[in-house]
């Protein structure tokens, strides 16, 4: 989070000295497990205040609010301070650069969540302990003696039920007493880094747990003297500094916690539901169906169609036409000026806004809705372990259903949400297949279109050609890339009902982080792509294209068809109902868009989630697979012919 | 009597005692699963195991629930 960096400067920000917060400025950190109610406590305790601001540059978002000297900031939800996920990275950063942490816990998962609590004061970082979800504990008929909790923290603990806002005040009031003991166990590991490390005691905690990125940080100011030959990060201290926190953790919550036999049946009947192949998939099935409704249908063809065929097609882009005409003098050099701005492919201030406000940002929108509420819900945890299994074999696990089932909707949407998804490795092959294999909605309307004239056999092979080519490029790129699958560890959260107020507030912050990310990005590329245009390279490609599509057995106007797929994907599908082609060259003419590139902002969205060399590696696949699999299921075709 | 976590029936009280993978190992270790008693909670087909420890419920991966080694104590081991 280098975006705090320049907020911090009291020097308790780096000592991580216990004590409370003085006075001026103060950076407290909103830190605790996914689902343990961070959210809505962060957005009870900051309702009031309007300025929020929301920090992308990291690929998981965190939100900053400025209450008088205080800054609060939320983070990804984590089960340890550590460097194993996007998540963490961005925890950590967050924490060791917070002049206090309130330390949100689900008391009903108390042995789960003491862990990151204790890290936390073993770091020295001052803390209040919010005691979450205290209506559940009482459900669940279980007693937590909070003073004897408090006295074992030596931290201040507040219980507090988020949702109705109980306990915020005194959470509010007792943050100036937020405090770390001056001492832990995890002192006497110390003594195995070099004498000369000039590190603060968080750092400290994290070099002897051996996270890397620290001894990274620690290292890079020169300061370790002789004597530290050895790495800096200790990987095999880490599990004995883990094993003794832990052992912590259980005499902690062995004195506190009391089980009055009078709690509800455990067990989430819908939870497991959604877990079984055989109800699951049902579920799963009908949700997904929801979801591309709303996205596929209302969203991406309704709303999108409406704001491009009604408000940009007829009042927008012929106003801004007629008025950069007006404006520009009709000299020789205003020509190109004139393109670059109003061309009916990409001109800047028409179809590149449409792009941006009509396409994209109700799908934005609409999809940030979905996920939040999911992930409100707690059910992506749930449909991952149920597509483990299949996605397995194609090198995902299951967390990458996510991205596959969002692409349906919006590619460009899906790249980014492979964010969710764990390794490096497995947000390639996931950015991979969405671009090679998932058709579009935009696409999907005009395909079922065409293809519904030629019949349901067509229809059979269209699905299965696509699914060959989904499951052997999966496999393919599992056994290519190095590295190994990224095992399946999901904890599953508490199902609950999706409080519309946040997911209100997250959609919100999320589709306004996209958009300021996003506009200059596409402002650039169509500026790039009319560019090429208007000095003719789009029809040299076109040309160039003539002996592949003569190699389908395609007439060359298809090359056409194609250069429009470069730019979007419906373009393409859109171009072939002008074109008479029979039912085999429409079959194969399918398959090609399909599978060709993935549109231009998806490719800008690739280019910037991922990095150059996955862009290319999408951008030819893509071409090569089009034109491999075009290829042979037209000589396939003729065969049968 | 040691067995691989996948092969362990549902509602069975057992012992993670082996993890080969580091990172898997240190993950569960946080979430409290390798020190004491979890039960089994529950085994999809073919599919990933969930196990249950204090109401912290976990899905582990087919994969890595077949390299894990547990130490099964029988169906009726402590409650909690």
């Amino acid at each position: 989070m280098t975006a705090n960096g320049e907020a911090v400067n009291d020097e308790a920000a780096n000592e991580g000295t216990a004590g409370g917060p003085g006075l001026g400025h103060t950076e407290v950190a909103l830190v605790g497990a996914p689902n343990a109610g961070k959210s809505v406590l962060f957005g009870r305790l900051t309702a009031e205040y309007a300025d929020v601001s929301n920090y992308p540059g990291t690929t998981v978002e965190t939100t900053a609010v400025t209450v008088g000297p205080t800054r609060l900031t939320d983070t990804p939800g984590v089960h340890g301070i550590s460097s194993f996920s996007e998540e963490e990275r961005v925890t950590r950063e967050t924490v060791l650069e917070a002049d206090a942490v309130v330390n949100v816990i689900d008391a009903t998962r108390l042995d789960r969540d003491l862990f990151v609590t204790l890290q936390i004061l073993d770091m020295g970082v001052p803390t209040v302990v919010a005691l979450n979800m205290m209506d559940e504990l009482e459900a669940d008929g279980v007693e937590v003696d909070v003073d004897a909790l408090e006295v074992a923290l030596g931290v201040p603990v507040v219980p507090t039920v988020a949702v109705t806002g109980s306990g915020v005040d005194e959470l509010r009031e007792r943050l100036p007493e937020a405090s770390a003991p001056a001492s832990t166990p995890v002192d006497s590991h110390y003594d195995a880094l070099p004498d000369a490390v000039e590190a603060s005691r968080a750092e400290k905690t994290l070099l002897v747990e051996g996270d890397e990125p620290t001894a990274r940080r620690v290292g890079a100011r020169g300061l370790v003297a002789d004597g530290g030959d050895g790495p800096l990060a200790n990987v095999e201290d880490r599990e004995a500094v883990y094993r003794e926190r832990r052992n912590r953790v259980r005499s902690i919550v062995d004195a506190v916690e009391r089980d009055t036999g009078s709690g509800r049946a455990a067990g989430q009947r819908l939870g497991d539901l959604l877990m079984r192949p055989v109800t699951g998939v049902p579920i799963a099935i009908g949700l997904l169906a929801t979801v591309f409704y709303l996205m596929g249908v209302i969203v991406a063809q309704r709303v999108v169609g409406y704001a491009e065929g009604v408000f940009f097609g007829r009042y927008y882009n012929p106003a801004v036409e007629t008025a950069v005409a007006d404006l520009l003098p009709a000299s020789e050099w205003a020509a190109p000026v004139e393109f670059l701005l109003v061309n009916d492919n990409l001109g800047l201030v028409t179809i590149t806004v449409q792009y941006v406000l009509g396409v994209l940002l109700p799908l934005v929108i609409a999809f940030y809705l979905v996920i939040g509420t999911l992930e409100d819900a707690g059910l992506l945890p749930r449909l991952a372990v149920l597509t483990d299994r299949g996605l397995n074999r194609i090198g995902l696990n299951g967390r990458a259903v996510v991205p596959l089932i969002v692409g349906v909707g919006c590619v460009t949407m899906a790249v980014i949400s492979t964010r969710m998804v764990g390794s490096r490795r497995e947000r390639l092959i996931t950015t991979a297949l969405l671009g090679l294999a998932i058709p579009c909605s935009a696409q999907i309307g005009v395909i079922m279109g065409l293809l519904a004239g030629l019949g349901v056999a067509w229809w059979g092979g269209y699905l299965a050609v696509l699914l060959g080519v989904l499951g052997v490029a999966g496999v393919f790129l599992d056994r290519a890339l190095p590295g190994r699958q990224d095992p399946l560890i999901e904890q599953l959260p508490r199902l609950r009902v999706p409080r519309p107020g946040n997911v209100a507030r997250k959609t919100a912050n999320r589709s306004a982080a996209f958009l300021r990310e996003a506009v200059p990005l596409f402002g650039a590329t169509a500026a790039a792509v009319s560019t090429l245009d208007y000095v003719g390279a789009l029809d040299a490609i076109v040309e160039a294209l003539r002996p592949l599509t003569a190699a389908l057995g395609l007439p060359a106007s298809f090359g056409q068809v194609l250069v429009l797929g470069l730019i979007r994907r419906d373009f393409a599908a859109a171009g072939m109902t002008d074109a008479t082609l029979s039912a085999s060259q429409t079959f194969v003419g399918l398959i090609v868009v399909t599978l060709f590139v993935p549109c231009i902002l998806t490719m800008a969205v690739i280019l910037r989630e991922r990095d150059a060399r996955s862009a290319l590696l999408v951008w030819v696949g893509s071409w090569v697979t089009a034109f491999t699999v075009g290829g042979v299921v037209a000589a396939a075709l003729e065969v049968i012919a | 009597m040691v067995a691989a976590l996948v092969d362990v029936p549902t509602n069975e009280w057992i012992e993670l005692i082996e993890v080969p993978d580091d990172e898997s190992r240190v993950r569960l270790l946080r979430l409290g699963l390798l020190d004491g008693r979890v039960k089994c909670h529950r085994r999809i087909r073919n599919g990933p195991v969930v196990v249950r420890r204090r109401g912290t419920e976990v899905a582990l991966g087919r994969p890595l629930a077949r390299e894990i080694t547990v130490k099964r104590a029988g169906p009726d081991g402590e409650r909690r």
